[in-house]
């Protein structure tokens, strides 16, 4: 790849907040799948990976379709870790190299495996902690690493849905299955017909 | 990273808007609620409830949750909490508004009180108790008037009085609204004329504002049920900009000085040409009044700054950093509308949503109301049946794209 070329790469940085940007390149780099290394360590053997780590101060990065999202631990300034993050990402698709390497690949369980261990996450500590408003929550399907669960009864069309799913569903799953990716809600929640909380503006 | 705690009552509707700007901008988050949530038990650092009824009880409960979980901001999303948030940070020693400036926007009076002491533009009142004569309080009031509770939101129990049996028909119904006697309300000058919204942000006292809404449906009465927001506002630069300074004075003389900020101001246009020259002030934009928070429902959706940043997301990276300069908003116009109940009774559906969302410009439509839900109109009421979005070209055709799919709903209510 020439310098012209190289430089015809368009690339975006969106920084998010002070520890977290958001890069969008205009050219799958992962395609169609996700990965998240939370360490140095992990990134090993990955190679577009080791090009984010080897820049000072990031500590995590997520690699996403034609999306790469960068961690870092200090407030300073993003321009200048944005330029080294630009040039990182370039140089990387000018390698032709995989972003992930086979091996992290590899290390993902099959659909069937994190459908039952997703199962008896929901069976054993989602579900019986929803009863206590009457909801109750479903697996819908898994798609390669993405997971589409479905809320019912008190669940289905409460105020509060978004907490229980954030700040409940999503952390057990990633706790319990730390390879998951997505975790999608299917819910219909305007057809809910006994919400928990229905939100007004008092 | 960062922790922040946004304190969410259980009934707001701003849940989702602020839970999905959080996960975005990856911020930790703890969820402080009123009632203790079917997860606290799995995630304790990520829920909290609070005492959202004694604010410094609740202040002292997250002081003592933050000794294990610190707290780098504190973010209140609607006017329930905004005392709350105020004894928090102010526990904390985190930047915001004190807690009398947030508890004295939660009293209507205390508002007016404060902003006649600094000459802010609004409409004469009088503070008058429920529990007093009716008929005597009338003959005291100037019509056409606006009967009001103190603390009630969005328009519930507001209700205009054009004579002396109107006046004394709309105390009742106040008092049989807030299911008593006790306590006072008030008895507003109504100020014909167009209203606007103004979104805006506080830094260390300084107001930037981040939209101005016009209200293209007249809230002449007799009650003020809002509908149609959009953005940016038609009006002359001129009156944007004094529009903007009158809000910042209001600001000013509420004692607001941090975080997001929704005005409502009204626009009087009484009198001939010959008057209005003559009494400048009276033309000034009046204030209806001031809240330390975000526009509220689901409306926020229509505000996209810089490269596609959300308002919630705006409001928390503001409170984690000071510093931070919103972007302006998108060129675009763009408007919602809140979805009036036609009338009292048992919602079963909706028709027409198809037809709706396939009007050009319209983006969304959400029905918030739930089937079996019982609807109560203003003044009674304090629900929205849902929401509109357009975005397009101009004010016009945003708001035209917003009446055409509201016209092409169908509301099926049973009596």
């Amino acid at each position: 790849m020439t310098e012209t070329e190289l430089q015809s790469i368009k690339i975006m940085a969106d920084p998010k907040s002070a520890t977290t940007c958001l890069f969008m390149v205009d050219r799958p780099v992962y395609p169609d799948s996700s990965f998240y290394f939370g360490s140095n360590e992990s990134a090993e053997g990955s190679p577009l990976a080791e090009r984010m780590f080897a820049i000072p101060g990031v500590t995590n990065v997520l690699i996403a379709h034609d999306r790469v999202t960068v961690g870092k631990a200090s407030v300073e300034e993003w321009l200048p870790i944005a330029r080294q993050v630009g040039q990182a990402i370039r140089a990387h698709i000018a390698s032709g190299q995989p972003a992930v390497s086979e091996e992290m690949k590899q290390r993902i369980p099959s659909a069937d495996e994190i459908r039952n261990r997703v199962q008896q996450v929901l069976d054993t500590r989602i579900n019986p902690a929803v009863a206590a408003h009457g909801g109750h929550v479903g697996l819908i399907d898994v798609q390669g690493n993405s997971v589409f669960i479905q809320l019912g009864g008190g669940c289905q069309g409460c105020g509060q849905a978004d907490v229980t799913l954030k700040q409940g569903i999503e952390v057990e799953i990633r706790a319990a299955v730390p390879e998951v990716g997505e975790i999608l809600d299917t819910t219909d929640h305007a057809a809910g017909r006994n919400p928990y909380y229905t939100p007004s503006k008092k | 990273m960062p922790r922040v705690l946004l304190l969410l009552p259980t009934t707001t509707y701003r849940t989702q808007a602020f839970m999905e700007a959080a996960c975005r901008l990856g911020v930790e988050v703890t969820v402080g609620s009123e009632e203790a949530s079917t997860m606290t038990g799995l995630n304790p650092a990520g829920l909290v409830s609070l005492d959202f009824a004694n604010p410094q009880r609740a202040a002292e409960q997250v002081a003592e949750f933050a000794v294990r979980h610190p707290i780098a901001a504190v973010v209140p999303v609607d006017d329930q909490v905004a005392e709350v948030g105020a004894a928090i940070c102010e526990r904390l020693g985190l930047p915001s508004n004190s807690v009398e400036s947030a508890a004295a926007t939660r009293n209507k009076y205390r508002m007016r009180e404060l902003l006649a002491r600094a000459g802010v533009p609004q409409p004469e009142y009088r503070l008058f108790l429920l529990a007093a004569e009716p008929a005597e309080l009338a003959r005291q009031v100037t019509y056409p008037c606006v009967v009001k509770p103190l603390s009630l939101a969005a328009s519930q129990g507001v209700m205009r009085a054009d004579n002396e049996v109107e006046f004394v028909a709309a105390v009742a119904r106040l008092a049989a609204i807030l299911k008593s006697y006790n306590g006072h309300f008030l008895a507003e000058h109504f100020i014909p004329g167009p209203e606007v919204a103004v979104e805006g942000l506080l830094t260390s006292g300084r107001l930037r504002v981040l939209a101005i809404f016009d209200k293209p449906d007249p809230l002449d009465g007799p009650f003020f049920e809002e509908t149609i927001y959009v953005t940016p506002s038609r009006l002359p630069d001129a009156i944007q900009q004094q529009i903007a300074a009158i809000t910042a004075d209001a600001c000013c003389a509420l004692g607001l000085v941090h975080g997001p900020v929704h005005a409502e101001l009204r626009l009087p246009t009484f009198g001939d040409l010959k008057s209005q020259i003559s009494n400048l002030r009276s033309r000034s934009p009046h204030v209806i009044e001031v809240n330390p928070r975000s526009i509220g429902g689901l409306c926020s959706r229509v505000l996209r700054f810089g490269t596609g940043l959300s308002l919630e997301e705006l409001i928390i990276r503001h409170a984690i950093d000071d510093n931070f300069a919103p972007p302006d908003r998108e060129v675009r116009a763009a408007g919602v509308m809140m979805i009036p109940i036609p009338r009292a009774g048992e919602f079963q559906g909706v028709r027409g949503l198809e037809s709706a969302k396939a009007v050009p410009g319209i983006e969304d439509v959400t029905i918030s109301a739930h089937r079996g839900q019982r609807l109560v109109p203003l003044p009674e009421g304090s629900l929205y049946l849902g929401f509109i979005f357009a975005r397009g070209r101009s004010p016009e055709i945003v708001e035209a794209a917003l009446r055409a799919a509201h016209a092409a709903l169908e509301f099926q209510i049973d009596s």
